[in-house]
């Protein structure tokens, strides 16, 4: 009996086809992923199953009742449960109270915390995981906040768990202990489907594979018989390179951005980097390497003119920049591409082309003398619309609009056309698909082999690894030191990063699962 | 799927901004039209009363042509605070000053000439309500107090401070008369008296159709205007942009205040001619409902001040028939309930219509 059946499903959102007669079977017990680029429709796909949407045909059966799917509601009763991307906890709720919140265990008529703790425990007790249900929600990481989602839906029931997109915010080390939980819940019988871009993630849990594009799954695969290759091939539908090194053409040149001693704090005032030194140099990419929380969002900030050193020096191609405005940083050529691409990136509420002037839109061709300058705009924002292949190609439309890849190329278009001498780039493939993501690493290579100095600021190593010549591992805001991107030794670097020097021996296995 | 393009059409991303008012509008008419009906009344006949009433004579036009003005330009102060996010509930206190700065320097003054006199009065007041708005800017840049509570002290301060000090203090007009009678400040000279076109309408019309247009060519054409749209959009992008959110914080509340002024020395100059002890507010606080009635657009300001204008000045008329006077503000707390509550009405509408909103994915191209 299937967990999960589709049969030739539908939907339509206006004229355009979110999914196209898709049928699939995911059997009970199985852990099956869906993998495809942005917009192809996985979640559309997922959301139908958890009754979001209704198909405009076709029918969706969970373990072959035959019942109309026609609200999550209906799904949760039917044993389908979804953890969505962004989760939906209350923070300053404890860990079992999020739980049960909205079924709550009662003892006269009050919340029941002793029940509610012990279920928390129960569940996760049969599951194999750890999960302190006294904890406040607001105080543990984000790989924890996604256990108490998991037993969120696994306490109302589920057999069938949908996860979207669970590892796109999570460090690699927390991502390892999600895989272990995901086998864990196979193993007990429940059903795991899960939506990524991680095709070797993918392949490392999953036991089937659904490849998706432009609304249609086009091709069932089980993950012993494919390959990373072979899978951006069927999602791309080309052949694709996959993340690969190339290193910089050039020798670097003179340092354009150098940090000299550095100290700063965070926003609750305590010492976020510690006489942090480093230089970015010409024709380079320096890659900030480490486990979130280390410094890199101060560091971002602090070169961009967002955050002010408490000690120490800044200077870009040899200028004072310590204490300087975000402005005098963009004039002095330093361009950033932020972590937060929907916040600081991007005016959501504005247009495509607006967006595209943003930062530069006092000077011509956005802009003559106070007036804007909207034909010379519209101009420049179509021909960067090309160059960057931005979908779909409206300058018009309201940034809010476009999917998330298509959002970053903006970014990675304005930022880019300003013909800074330093990139600051944080996160730049955070979420991305294949497409995009090969798309982005190009580009910056390209832009490194003009002689733009990168500093590239990225918790995933991988990326780190195909794109940095130099790597600086930053650890509780202090260097933990430097190596080079040419054979850097993954292993050392898990090391480094987790704040052992690169000389100690392994403890143990501490980077795989 | 035939409902889904007059469904996107209302609801999808494109929709025009002043689709949701004007749908408001005409469902609050609808709705007190029924009301009146109930109660009985003739609303045909009440209806072309108000309309009458606003538009009929020349006289009708006089008065709407006041109330316009006066809404357009609070209506204004209020939108212009939300281009860059801020909620100025603080109109009226920053109306009450630049009323007292009017009645004060229209007497205290006297150049011989309303060519001299006028625009003095006028940038006098408008500087008056910009330095009072830009205490709430201060508080909100250095200090982070949030606008909306600063703004809403510094009405009670300027209306405390001016009117139960000043007028009946420092500047109550020296009378000969009986002493229980509260005569609020001295009288303007001649040359501070607003000038009316065709013996009629209110300079304030023009002028307050001029600042609407100013600031919509403000936001819409200049880079200035972009940066305070780009802060109002997110002030987190707009800081890393290198714009300075802190130095366009000042100029979007200091022109709000302006407006405000403006609108406080129209009221002086060409109703009261003087500051009058026992003065008729609130219309620093409705434009907070015109601005957001308007989309708090500068341009829908304007038209939602000219709409609210008419059927007020009119209002009286209703009276004529038993209808209460009171049915035009009733209108209006309907228009501003329901472009409050567009995201519940759109939200049961789609589920009428049996889809669920739009998706993330269904945007992807």
């Amino acid at each position: 009996m299937p967990a999960l059946s589709f049969s030739h499903v539908s939907k339509f959102f206006g004229p355009m086809a979110a999914l196209a007669d898709v049928s699939l079977e995911i059997e009970r017990g199985e852990i099956f992923a869906l993998v495809g680029e942005n917009g192809a429709g996985k979640t559309t796909l997922m959301n139908v199953a958890y009754g979001l949407y209704r198909p405009d045909s076709g029918t969706v059966r969970v373990f072959d009742r035959d019942e109309v799917i026609g609200s999550p509601g209906k799904a949760i009763e039917l044993g389908v449960g979804m953890v969505h991307q962004h989760f939906m906890l209350v923070p300053p709720l404890t860990v079992a109270e999020n739980v049960v919140l909205g079924s709550e265990p009662r003892r006269f008529g009050m919340l029941d915390r002793q029940a509610a703790c012990d279920k928390v425990r129960e569940v996760a007790a049969r599951f194999g995981f750890e999960l302190d249900p006294t904890a406040k929600v607001e105080q543990i990481g984000v790989g924890m906040q996604q256990r108490v989602e998991i037993v969120k839906a696994l306490y109302r029931g589920a057999e069938l768990l949908i996860l979207d997109e669970p590892t796109a915010n999570l460090t690699p080390q927390e991502a390892d202990d999600l895989y272990r939980v995901v086998r864990g819940l196979s193993a007990a019988g429940k059903t795991v489907i899960f939506i990524s871009h991680k095709l070797r993630e993918v392949l490392s849990v999953a036991h089937r594979v659904g490849v998706m594009r432009r609304g249609r799954l086009v091709a069932t695969v089980r993950a012993a018989e494919t390959n990373a290759a072979a899978l951006s091939e069927l999602m791309v539908g080309r052949a694709v390179a996959g993340m690969t090194r190339s290193p910089s053409a050039r020798k670097a040149g003179a340092a354009l951005l150098s940090l000299d001693k550095v100290s700063a704090l965070n926003d609750r005032g305590f010492p976020a980097l510690r006489e942090l030194s480093l230089e970015v140099r010409e024709g380079e990419i320096l890659a900030i390497a480490g486990v979130d929380g280390n410094g890199q969002a101060e560091l971002a900030e602090l070169v961009t003119g967002l955050r002010q050193a408490t000690a120490g020096a800044i200077r870009a191609a040899g200028d004072e920049m310590t204490g300087q405005s975000p402005r005098a940083f963009r004039e002095a050529g330093i361009a950033h591409v932020p972590a937060d691409r929907q916040q600081r990136g991007l005016c959501l509420p504005m247009r495509v082309d607006e967006n595209l002037a943003l930062g530069r839109h006092r000077k011509p061709p956005f802009a003559r003398g106070a007036l804007i300058d909207g034909s010379g705009r519209l101009e420049r924002a179509g021909s960067l619309i090309k160059e960057f292949d931005i979908r779909p190609p409206e300058p018009s439309l309201l940034a809010r609009a476009l999917s998330g890849g298509n959002q970053q190329k903006v970014i990675l278009a304005r930022e880019i056309d300003s013909a800074p001498k330093v990139l600051v780039v944080v996160q730049p493939t955070r979420g991305l698909d294949i497409g995009a993501i090969s798309l982005v690493h190009d580009r910056l290579r390209r832009e490194r082999d003009a002689g733009r100095g990168i500093l590239l600021i990225s918790l995933d190593l991988d990326e780190v690894l195909a794109l940095a010549d130099r790597i600086l591992v930053l650890y509780g805001g202090r260097s933990m030191g430097e190596v080079s991107g040419e054979g850097a030794d993954e292993k050392a670097l898990g090391r480094m990063m987790l704040g052992q020097s690169s000389s100690e021996p392994a403890r143990s296995e501490v980077a795989n699962g | 799927m035939a409902d889904l393009g007059l469904r996107q059409k209302l609801f999808g991303p494109s929709r025009h901004w002043l689709l949701v008012p004007v749908l408001s509008v005409l469902a609050a008419l609808a709705i007190c039209f029924v009301a009146i009906w109930l109660t009985g009344k003739d609303p045909v006949q009440g209806y072309a009363k108000m309309f009458g009433g606003g538009l009929g004579s020349l006289r009708a036009l006089g008065d709407t042509s006041l109330k316009t003005s006066i809404l357009t330009l609070t209506g204004l102060s209020v939108a212009l605070a939300f281009s860059v996010g801020l909620f100025n509930i603080g109109a009226e206190g920053q109306l009450v000053v630049g009323a007292l700065v009017a009645a004060w320097l229209g007497h205290a003054f006297a150049p011989g000439t309303a060519l001299i006199h006028i625009p003095i009065i006028l940038i006098a007041a408008a500087l008056a309500g910009a330095g009072w708005a830009s205490i709430a800017a201060w508080l909100k840049v250095r200090r982070g107090v949030h606008e909306v509570i600063s703004t809403i002290m510094l009405n009670w301060i300027a209306i405390h401070l001016v009117e139960s000090w000043l007028v009946v203090g420092p500047l109550a007009a020296r009378s000969t008369q009986s002493q229980v009678s509260l005569p609020g400040t001295a009288q303007i000279e001649a040359t501070a008296e607003l000038p009316r076109l065709m013996g009629e309408i209110n300079l304030g019309l023009p002028l307050a159709l001029g600042m609407a247009v100013a600031l919509f060519v403000l936001l819409k054409w200049t880079t200035a205007g972009f940066e305070l749209r780009a802060i109002g959009a997110s002030s987190e992008a707009a800081r890393a942009s290198g714009i300075d959110v802190a130095r366009r914080t000042y100029l979007a509340m200091a022109l709000a205040g302006a407006c405000a002024g403006l609108a406080g020395a129209i009221l002086i100059l060409g109703v009261h001619r003087q500051y009058p002890a026992i003065f008729h507010g609130g219309y620093g606080f409705d434009g907070i409902a015109i601005s957001l009635i308007g989309g708090n657009h500068p341009l829908g300001a304007l038209l939602a001040a000219a709409f609210f204008g008419i059927i007020r000045a009119g209002g009286t008329k209703l009276q004529l028939l038993q209808i209460h006077r009171t049915f035009p503000e009733l209108i209006q707390g309907l228009a501003l309930l329901l472009v409050a509550a567009q995201m519940i009405t759109r939200h049961l509408l789609t589920k009428v219509a049996g889809r669920a909103p739009q998706g993330k994915e269904a945007i992807d191209a």
